[in-house]
């Protein structure tokens, strides 16, 4: 009974925080020189659309009045017209969301599940040569410079050895023909690999090494020594009575890093031309395309805040001892 | 009356904690290399000072070779070689180290008065006030400040000084949850009790007994804030939305990019990065370090070793 009222509270709050975020934007993109018709408008139009539009959005209408019709296109779905795709802004987005979504998710369970698992054996084994190796190798993954990295992998994996394509997420010519599924899956895979690498050696840094300095500290616990005392085998007492334990607030940075990995993804999807939601937000605002540019930012905040949830959720879910 | 009496006693038990903090630090293996990093990217940003003035040639942003219209590889004149149109490259990187140190100090410095203000006050007052600022805060933390400053640099054109002052905005909020909470444990020691009782108004216990406390916890985390400020800044230069007359490491790496030099050109595109790479991570060692000095349970389980 109380989680649900947990995630009522928790959902209440996020969409007053939402609220908020909308408002800042829809006064952002007004305080901003120039003529607000000019932005959200594409010029090129026939003037018949361009009437259609402004009407649309209200943008003839006063301030207040245009803020409503703002608010409520938004819960319609209706977005604006990109200026450069030509198209509704709302289609755009849904057509470029899996391709992040998989990127995305892949590379941090990826990353989250071999940085527990390496920063359990090296706080296990810690001060031994393996600990040293692993700490000092996550430390220089953390602060790694994302874009120069991803140019780096791309240069040596992509242009030197040749092992896989330059960008982009599908090769067209195989697309052409009816070739089975498998060899298109392989194909996706085969484009993924790079900026997935790329995300995931930036990830796994901050993961082992907070498991690592969690692990360091579940140790000390006195269950451990009773687990030792009980005479349990190494193996156990490391799994399932530490590990378990230590892995908590991992799952908390999860959510806190999240805004991070959002960075992370954007320069990963701009530099291997990955079609996703961030790269379309690069080039948006780049080529001033001011509807898809907005469109874009509300998805990834509305992304970053029901990511939020999920965290908090799953935190409650693995710590039975968290009641709210 | 006993304040004056307490001063000079003070003073010394501040100067004492400073060397038994520093004879600790510099036992630490990781605090001495980061301090070595840091020392050399220093004496590259004192250098940028210098070396305009060794000729219109090397300046970093105008300063182009007359006699190389494309982009070289190391030489006796170019020691990094030049870019597409014939500036020198470790000129070049030598601002850069320049700007990331004014961009990465700034940034933490406002970000930390601002985190540590709003932190203690937040402690300090409770009730209304505190839910108040940490709901704020929680809107700042979750949202990715690259993305915002994107949509921004969308709107208006940003100088450095303006992407400075942004990414501070951005990254208060983790400072005042620690010194936040920090404030509520201290609020409750007698010592705060007893200056109230002595009569003391609220802004003399924040500033003249809170403050003192909190500082090492805010200057420890001055040198985290350090490292993001550094690389969010690169990034949106990488992207083309830094300052378009301010030559720094992440401008460098999108030259490198926008040019199409990047698989020819290994001595334009290895240097900028690798600088970036090890600034942030001298940074992180320093705070690292300084963790170590500030929490004595870290510092067992170091010499435990």
């Amino acid at each position: 009974m109380k989680t649900k009222k947990f995630i009522f509270n928790k959902l209440i709050e996020i969409t007053i925080l939402f609220f908020i975020i909308l408002t800042i934007l829809f006064f952002l993109f007004r305080a901003a020189p120039g003529d607000p018709i000019t932005r959200m408008v594409d010029p090129n139009l026939t003037p018949e659309d361009i009437q259609h539009l402004i009407a649309q959005m209200g943008l003839d209408q006063p301030a207040w009045k245009q803020y409503i019709i703002y608010i409520k296109n938004f819960f319609t779905g209706n977005l604006g017209h990109s200026f450069h795709y030509g198209a509704p802004v709302s289609s755009i987005i849904l057509n470029r969301m899996p391709c992040t979504i998989l990127l995305f998710t892949t590379s941090t369970l990826l990353a989250a599940f071999v940085g527990v698992f390496l920063g359990k054996i090296a706080a296990w084994k810690k001060g031994s040569r393996l600990d040293n190796f692993l700490s000092i190798g996550a430390l220089l993954c953390h602060t790694l410079f994302i874009p120069w990295f991803a140019l780096l992998v791309l240069w040596i994996l992509a242009y030197k050895v040749g092992w896989f394509p330059l960008g982009g997420i599908i090769s067209p010519e195989l697309w052409i023909w009816d070739t089975s599924i498998f060899i298109k899956v392989l194909d996706v895979l085969h484009h993924m690999f790079l900026p997935l690498l790329t995300l995931f050696i930036i990830h796994l840094g901050s993961y082992l090494l907070l498991m690592r300095s969690s692990m360091l500290g579940v140790i000390k616990e006195e269950y451990i020594i009773t687990a030792r005392a009980k005479g349990l085998s190494d193996k156990v007492i490391r799994d399932k009575h530490a590990a378990r334990n230590a892995a908590l607030p991992v799952i908390t940075s999860v959510g806190l890093s999240l805004a991070f990995s959002i960075n992370g993804g954007a320069l990963t999807e701009q530099i291997f031309t990955w079609p996703g939601i961030g790269r379309e937000l690069i080039f948006a605002v780049s080529n001033n395309d001011y509807p898809l540019a907005q469109a874009c930012f509300l998805l990834i905040t509305a992304v970053v805040l029901i990511a939020n949830l999920i965290v908090d959720l799953l935190y409650a879910y693995m710590d039975p001892r968290i009641k709210y | 009356m006993k304040n004056t009496k307490n001063r000079p006693e003070n003073k010394n038990h501040y100067v004492e904690r400073f060397t038994k903090g520093w004879a600790i630090y510099i036992k630490n293996p990781m605090g001495k290399a980061g301090l070595i990093i840091l020392l050399i990217f220093m004496l590259m940003a004192i250098a940028s000072f210098f070396v305009p003035l060794l000729g219109p040639v090397y300046d970093p942003m105008t300063g182009a070779d007359p006699n190389i219209t494309y982009s070289t590889g190391p030489s006796f004149q170019h020691w990094l070689g030049t870019d597409f149109i014939g500036r020198d490259l470790f000129v070049q990187l030598l601002e850069g180290a320049k700007v990331a140190f004014i961009v990465g100090l700034s940034c933490a410095f406002i970000s930390v008065v601002l985190g540590t203000a709003i932190g203690m006050i937040s402690g300090y007052a409770g009730g209304i006030i505190d839910t108040l600022l940490m709901r704020v805060a929680d809107i700042f933390m979750v949202l990715p400040s690259l993305v915002i400053l994107l949509i921004l640099a969308s709107l208006w054109e940003l100088s450095i000084w303006v992407i400075i002052f942004i990414i501070a905005i951005m990254r208060w909020p983790s400072v005042s949850r620690i010194i936040r909470s920090q404030t509520l444990s201290l609020k409750s020691r007698p010592f705060i009790e007893a200056s109230r009782v002595a009569g003391a108004s609220n802004f003399r216990i924040i500033f003249k007994h809170i403050m003192p406390n909190v500082l090492p916890l805010a200057f420890l985390y001055m040198t985290f804030r350090v490292t993001s400020a550094i690389l969010v800044e690169a990034a949106l230069s990488f992207l083309g939305f830094g300052d378009p007359g301010q030559v720094s490491w992440g401008m460098m790496l999108q030259w490198v990019w926008s040019s199409g030099h990047m698989f020819q050109a290994p001595y334009w595109l290895l240097p900028p990065g690798i600088c970036i790479s090890l600034l942030t991570l001298s940074f992180y060692m320093l705070g690292r370090a300084m963790d170590e000095v500030l929490d004595p349970r870290l510092r067992k389980e170091g010499e435990g070793e």
